[in-house]
């Protein structure tokens, strides 16, 4: 597959699915999986997988979304983002203020309809500030939350808000050409900055509570959480499978030549007269607008976001997967990112049998981590191309 | 607990001394008999009636009320609930007491711990009954005792103290103690003298003082209270007038008025809502259809339509809240009437402002100070190991809580706190140096070329360090105590301080750079660390070893941040997220100060410390909103100045 | 924050030894504690005592003659995990009544899974009121029964005038705060006199806010700290404090969030005297007491172990439950739920705890001072008052109630009569 990617690009433009025999695979297997958890689940299906499952899984889709927009940025770019979790928790904040302000309020119209005297829309928003912000200490609505009851323009919010943060934060940075490790080091701060900043209450997204009740869908509370857990698996689905699509796309090509050339030798493609700043500033707002929509739909299905979700530490794992899965392949990030975060979920949830070695007794919930540090350093040290490397080497040998 | 000696020859003097009031012999009556008389107040005891119980002990005058006083004050009297009678008592094993007597000393009974109420006096009735105490704790002839009285009397002053402090000040000997009571004598006149002409000498004693008591008399006699009349009354100490709509707003001036009953109330929001909802009638409100009731205006008018017809009281309009308020004079009055006095204490309290804000940012200055000091320690390890060799070390944090956990264990090992310190410094070094030279021939030898990737190896060990952690000390936060000799603090006056610990972390860091200075400038290894990193390989065609210099350049670096652990330790809490704590911030501080320059550095914390107080400053309430900023203002100076505050020049910049 | 962690499913389950004679079936209890992460401080212990309280259950025949169970997970201080965790138990292990939470965040991030699914759950820290969910019971203390009393302690016995409310950045403290400044205004303190600070969890900076704390006392009224400072930031706080030697007299704290468990990490000698309001005490000299800190010992194995007040709490909260179980006759959640109203159990401090029909317990308010040995003395201890769901202070809570024996309702606007909603805030 190197191979065909190298001599593609220069001869002559062929077609995506060619270029990229893995989306076809990919495309497949995604399907089947949907096909599989629908049939499976207690909402459409059978029933042998519960709604905690479907939830879990259709949440890693969502992380190997952001896991590939990631690889795209870092695999295929050569930017190392420490801050794409930032883009992440900006998505489902802004999905969040709508779920939880269009929720408050059916339920105050509700207990306000039986009044003698209809309420003023003045009346409904100060129910509805009192309700969300009394965690806080505070009855008033902040001023980020005027349009808050509006779909349409929180959903426009999911896109715009990360995206214009990733424009000027890109813009800064690699007008100033701030490059490798410098730049990764500038990612963190931005995302420490922001969490340190929705961390306050002043900000108006309530703080460390962060929203929650997240799960509970306006316009759809009386339909269960069985149900909608498949909604939100199918949607998840359908947006990794096109964002995959997407990807793919925008890696192939001229456009993907040029920028696995910054990659490697920045200053070079520079003197070849190409716009080094304008692509790295369109693949960076293009994967933080993906994070983003990732984030909007993964956090509906965790029920309650919080500044911790965009810590450093989160964004730094998101490269631990990508690095693990195989860098500079698609499915390499979205094989990472499933397979670390459901082993992780595995095994810190005890779900795992303990080790008894007779003389110390392993307990995976305290031995994961030890186990997966380490292995990611043996990863860093000696398959620098991941899991996806493997594949490459099977696929070669056929 | 009871100090028998001390306890006699307290009561002994107590006798003595008690009372000095009636001149007369002492009554007869026993003093379990004064007690039962008020029996619940003693039993238990509130600040609110803790004076009428010392008010009839006082009359009464019984044997031993001194005694009793001072060992009620210590939680040394029970009551048996049977009987409700008072006793002292003795400990004896396995939660027995042997019941005192109160008249006679002799013991009572025996009972357990439960049979009895253990009467706990609570800190405001103890200074009640201190205060009652003081008189004759002034002529004790302990010095330490005499001081404490004065405490006392400074911590709530009366005016009956002021007769009683002079004559106990006219017989004092000791110099130190004559001065404080001198000093004590000069607070209680200003507040409580009989007189104006020795009031305004005394405020003008405290003239300049900028110590908190101080402030603290001139405050309480500039107190005022907000008042409000058709024209000021004669003899009224004005503090300020207030103007409507200037500085006092005019709903609330007319909430106010209302409140006193001279202006009809002026209904808000809810009260015509719930108004309106009084009056439907068929549907509608004095004709209007009630659905068509839910904007505001409508429902004003609604309401005014329900005036008009008298149901509801008037809704003042504009001009009529003007008017009613324009009729009377808000203002701010002294509660001290005497007008003399007040402006002194006002000039008195003036003349402290200049002063008072001078400390106030000396204090700032050295809280910002200590700050960046500790940013500094947390970061010159890893000024050396990416500043100096450009390797990216996320474990770093977890070196700085390395070496805080080998303090720990060493101060489990050595009880003695100094001592422990003393061992636990270079035995931090010495870990966290093989632990960093572990790393360097391990992993980061391999990917010297390949930095991004040193980022995330690293970050690697950085977490499976942390759960090691955890599963070696679990996740409670483990105390690493400071020696006694540093743990006060350092007062220059009432206002600006800084805890011992904090000096002794500053000079540390000192000792850190000059250090370092010394080591990188002067020193052989210095030279050759030079060497390797501006050019490996001329450096190592000149017979120097690359790979032994990388490995303790980067040993030292880890060894420093291990001592910075020791140093953390000692004024936060040891936990194995620490280091996760310092990780960005210290990067932010390499990077910020210019990279490969230990100076840089130094300015780089110096420049955080200082950005992190100076907003802290501006918005007190908020502490995460000054790490938001600083954090904001980083970002914004990379971009600008991407090289740092002191930039390399030439080959040694690298790139 | 620990990204893999928010997905962890499976559950521990900790069988335990069968007691005697007992017929083949089992009564589920989930216990939702963090082991790990930054509340395992606090919780691991919490977990502890409620396999305790089972074993001793199972000891004394079990309930309805079936075994009890305890399933254990671990939501490791994340508040995503507590929600996941809480529907696992709820519709995998399928557990009869969960005990657990600790911080509100995680309490709030539960509530919506437990109303939607009809769960049962006990949650035995103070908290902030302004909640009362048809499916939580409250073991812990709510404003008026912790805080107010301590704030009248500083008016009426200290004769405190001037407030500096010191707290974590987070929903409890942010809550009390806007509580207690609502009742201090009341009570007539001046604006000016009350300084309001938040700090981050963890947070170690001390010495500028101590120190103007301690410049507060220039203004000349006698100065009171309350502090809902949480977790780990009171070990940095009170090592400032003591550094700055600050005495007890001059400048009293009274903690709602220091109890002995948090003090056993500490020097408190140099802390003598400073202040903490709880509905328990370790030191309470009470025959009930002596046996359950017995217990205790015997259980865990280690002499040296503290009790606290959420562990009375899940004690009580637990035998009321079992109580409740019994006179129902059945585990189902809302005939359980009819039979707590009302079920009382001595409290191990004296007098007896009763369950109200708003979900919050009557309890003695006690005030102890910080001794020399990480004990408190108890200076105070009120009769039983009842916890308040909706605070009368607050202008948006002053007209609301719960009560769901009568109104079947836990926010009853009690001027438009009509009840606001069924399910609760997030």
């Amino acid at each position: 597959m190197e191979m065909s990617r190298r001599t593609a690009a220069p001869v002559k433009r062929r077609h995506l699915l060619q270029d990229n025999p893995s989306v076809l695979w990919f495309m497949g297997l995604l399907g089947l999986f949907t096909l599989g958890v629908t049939v499976l689940s207690e909402g459409f299906g059978i029933g042998l997988i519960s709604t905690n499952l479907v939830k879990i899984l259709g949440m890693t889709l969502c992380l190997c979304l952001i896991a590939i927009a990631m690889d795209v940025v870092w695999g295929y770019c050569g930017i190392l983002s420490l801050g794409h979790f930032a883009f992440f928790g900006l998505g489902g904040y802004a999905i969040g203020m709508w779920l939880m302000y269009a929720r408050t309020e059916i339920v105050i119209r509700e207990s306000l309809a039986g009044s003698t005297i209809p309420p003023t829309e003045r009346e409904v928003s100060e129910a509805v500030a009192s309700q969300i912000f009394s965690v806080v200490g505070s009855n008033e609505l902040p001023l980020i939350w005027s349009f808050a009851g509006s779909l349409p323009f929180q959903l426009a919010m999911v896109v715009l808000v990360p995206g214009l943060l990733a424009l000027v934060f890109g813009w800064l940075a690699f007008r100033s050409r701030v490059t490798g490790v410098y730049l990764s080091i500038l990612t963190q701060a931005m995302t420490l900055a922001l969490s340190l900043y929705l961390f306050q209450n002043d900000t108006g997204l309530r703080g460390n509570n962060g929203l929650s009740g997240l799960q509970n869908i306006p316009g759809a509370l009386h339909v269960p959480q069985s149900v909608i857990s498949v909604w939100f698996f199918w949607a998840s689905a359908f947006a990794l499978g096109a964002g995959y699509l997407l990807f793919a796309w925008v890696v192939s090509g001229k456009f993907g030549s040029v920028i696995r050339a910054i990659r490697d030798n920045e200053a070079r493609v520079r003197f070849l007269g190409y716009n080094v700043e304008g692509y790295k500033l369109f693949v960076f707002t293009l994967t933080a607008v993906i994070s983003g929509i990732a984030g909007a739909l993964y956090y509906p299905q965790a029920g309650i976001i919080n500044p911790a979700e965009i810590a450093p530490i989160a964004s730094i794992y998101l490269a631990v997967w990508v690095a693990i899965g195989g860098r500079g392949r698609l499915y390499g990030a979205v094989i990472g990112a499933a397979l670390v975060s459901l082993l992780s979920s595995w095994l810190t949830g005890g779900g795992a049998p303990n080790i008894d070695l007779g003389f110390y007794r392993i307990i995976w919930t305290d031995w994961w981590l030890v186990m997966l540090g380490l292995g990611f350093v043996l990863v860093t040290l000696f398959f620098p191309k991941g899991i996806g490397g493997l594949f490459d080497y099977l696929v070669r040998k056929q | 607990m009871p100090r028998p000696a001390l306890i006699a020859t307290l009561a002994l003097c107590l006798l003595v001394l008690w009372p000095l009031a009636p001149l007369s012999a002492q009554s007869d009556t026993p003093l379990q008999d004064v007690l039962q008389t008020v029996q619940e107040q003693v039993a238990s005891p509130s600040r609110a009636q803790v004076g009428g119980v010392l008010d009839v002990l006082q009359e009464a005058d019984a044997p031993g009320t001194a005694e009793f006083l001072t060992r009620w004050a210590e939680r040394e009297v029970f009551e048996r609930p049977e009987d409700g009678l008072f006793f002292y008592a003795r400990d004896g094993a396995d939660r027995t007491l042997t019941l005192i007597d109160l008249d006679t000393g002799e013991d009572v009974a025996e009972v357990t711990t439960r049979d009895v109420n253990q009467i706990r006096v609570n800190a405001g009735v103890r200074r009640e009954i201190e205060g009652a105490l003081v008189t004759f704790e002034l002529l004790a002839p302990d010095r330490a005792r005499r001081m404490a009285a004065v405490r006392t009397i400074a911590r709530s002053p009366e005016a009956d103290h002021i007769p009683v402090l002079e004559s106990a000040l006219s017989e004092e000997e000791d110099g130190a103690v004559a001065t404080r009571m001198a000093r004590v004598l000069d607070l209680l006149n200003a507040r409580f003298a009989s007189d104006s002409a020795t009031r305004v000498a005394a405020i003008d004693a405290l003239s300049g003082d900028i110590t908190t008591e101080a402030r603290r008399a001139l405050n309480q006699i500039l107190s005022t209270g907000s008042q409000f009349a058709p024209e000021i009354p004669e003899g009224t100490n004005v503090a300020r007038i207030r103007t409507p709509g200037a500085d006092l707003d005019l709903v609330d001036a007319y909430a106010r008025l209302a409140d006193a009953d001279l202006v009809p109330p002026r209904p808000g929001r809810n009260a015509i809502r719930d108004a309106l909802r009084a009056n439907v009638s068929d549907g509608a409100v004095a004709g209007i259809p009630v659905h068509r009731l839910d904007t505001e205006e409508a429902r004003r008018e609604a309401y005014r339509l329900l005036q008009d017809e008298g149901i509801v009281p008037p809704l003042p309009t504009q001009a009529e809240m003007d008017a009613a308020v324009a009729q009377y004079v808000f203002f701010d009055a002294y509660l001290e009437p005497d007008a003399d006095v007040t402006t002194a204490a006002r000039a008195a309290l003036d003349s402290t402002r200049t002063s008072v804000g001078i400390w106030q940012f000396v204090s700032l200055s050295l809280d910002a100070l200590s700050l960046a000091s500790i940013f500094f320690l947390a970061a010159i390890g890893l000024a050396i190991t990416f500043g100096v060799m450009r390797v990216i070390n996320m474990a770093h944090g977890e070196f700085i809580m390395m070496g805080a956990y080998t303090g720990y264990v060493v101060q489990t090992m050595i009880p003695d706190y100094t001592t422990s310190l003393i061992v636990a410094l270079p035995m931090a070094f010495l870990v966290t140096f093989a632990a960093g030279v572990a790393l360097e021939r391990t992993v980061i030898r391999h990917l010297y070329t390949r930095p991004l990737e040193t980022l995330l190896a690293t970050f690697g060990i950085s977490i499976a360090l942390q759960q090691l952690a955890k599963n070696i000390f679990g996740t409670q936060a483990r105390p690493l105590t400071a020696p006694d000799w540093l743990a006060g603090s350092i007062a220059f006056n009432d206002v600006a301080s800084i805890s011992t610990i904090r000096v002794a972390i500053f000079v540390m860091a000192i000792a850190f750079l000059l250090a370092l200075l010394f080591i990188l400038n002067r020193t052989r290894l210095g030279l050759e660390v030079r060497a390797v990193t501006q050019n490996p390989g001329m450096a190592a065609s000149m017979g120097i070893n690359p790979d032994r210099i990388n490995m303790l350049t980067f040993g030292l670096g880890s060894g420093i941040a291990g001592v910075a652990g020791v140093s953390i330790g000692l004024v936060a809490q040891v936990t194995s997220e620490m280091g996760a704590n310092y990780i960005v911030q210290s990067f932010m501080t390499v990077v910020v100060g210019g990279v490969g320059s230990v100076f840089g550095t130094l300015a780089g914390a110096t420049l955080i410390g200082a950005l992190q107080k100076g907003i802290e400053w501006f918005n007190p309430g908020n502490t995460l909103a000054a790490q938001t900023f600083m954090v904001l203002f980083i970002i914004l100076f990379i971009q600008f100045r991407p090289k740092g505050i002191v930039a390399l020049k030439g080959r040694a910049a690298g790139d | 924050m620990n990204k893999p962690r928010l997905l962890a499913s499976a559950a521990a389950t900790a069988l335990l030894a069968a007691g005697p004679a007992l017929a083949d079936c089992t009564i589920k209890v989930g216990v939702l504690h963090s082991l790990s992460g930054s509340m395992a401080i606090s919780e691991t212990t919490l977990r502890d005592v409620m396999l305790m309280l089972v074993e001793q259950q199972n000891d004394a025949g079990g309930l309805l003659g079936c075994e009890l169970e305890a399933v254990v997970v671990d939501p490791a201080s994340d508040w995503p995990l507590f929600s996941e965790l809480t529907r696992q138990l709820i519709t995998v292990d399928e557990v009869d009544v969960i005990f657990g939470a600790w911080t509100s965040v995680a309490r709030k991030a539960v509530l919506p899974v437990l109303e939607e699914l009809n769960g049962l759950m006990f949650y035995p820290v103070q908290y902030e009121g302004q909640e009362s969910s048809r499916n939580v019971f409250y073991t812990g203390a709510a404003p008026n029964t912790q805080a107010i009393p301590a704030v009248d302690y500083f008016l009426e016995e200290l004769g405190v005038e001037s407030f500096a409310l010191l707290g974590t950045d987070y929903v409890y403290p942010r809550t009390t705060n806007a509580i207690l400044e609502a009742y201090l205004l009341d009570a007539g303190i001046d604006p000016d006199d009350i300084f309001v600070n938040y700090t981050p969890f963890g947070h170690s900076d001390w010495s500028t806010i101590v120190s103007d704390v301690v410049e507060m006392g220039a203004g000349g009224k006698q100065v009171g700290v309350i502090s809902t400072i949480n977790g780990d930031a009171n070990v940095g706080f009170y090592t400032e404090l003591a550094a700055q030697g600050i005495d007890s007299f001059d400048l009293p704290v009274v903690a709602f969030s220091v109890g002995e468990e948090e003090l056993s990490g500490l020097d408190t000698s140099r802390l003598v005297g400073h202040l903490a309001a709880w509905n328990y005490f370790m030191s309470a000299d009470t025959e009930a007491n002596d046996e359950f800190i017995a217990a205790w010992h015997e259980f865990i194995g280690d002499e040296s172990r503290v009790t606290n007040d959420p562990m009375e709490a899940h004690y009580i909260g637990f035998n009321m439950w079992v109580n409740a179980v019994e006179e129902a006759g059945t585990t189902d959640v809302d005939a359980v739920r009819e039979a707590m109203w009302g079920q009382e159990f001595p409290n191990l401090t004296g007098g007896m705890a009763v369950m109200n029909p708003n979900h919050h317990l009557s309890k003695p308010v006690l005030i102890g001072e910080i001794r020399a040995d990480g004990q408190f003395d108890i200076i105070s201890q009120t009769e039983e008052v009842a916890g308040e769901a909706w605070s009368p202070f607050l202008e948006e809570s002053a007209n609301l109630t719960s009560d769901w024996q009568e109104l079947g309702c836990g926010m009853f606007d009690t001027e438009t009569e009509t009840c606001v909603q069924l399910t609760s805030n997030y």
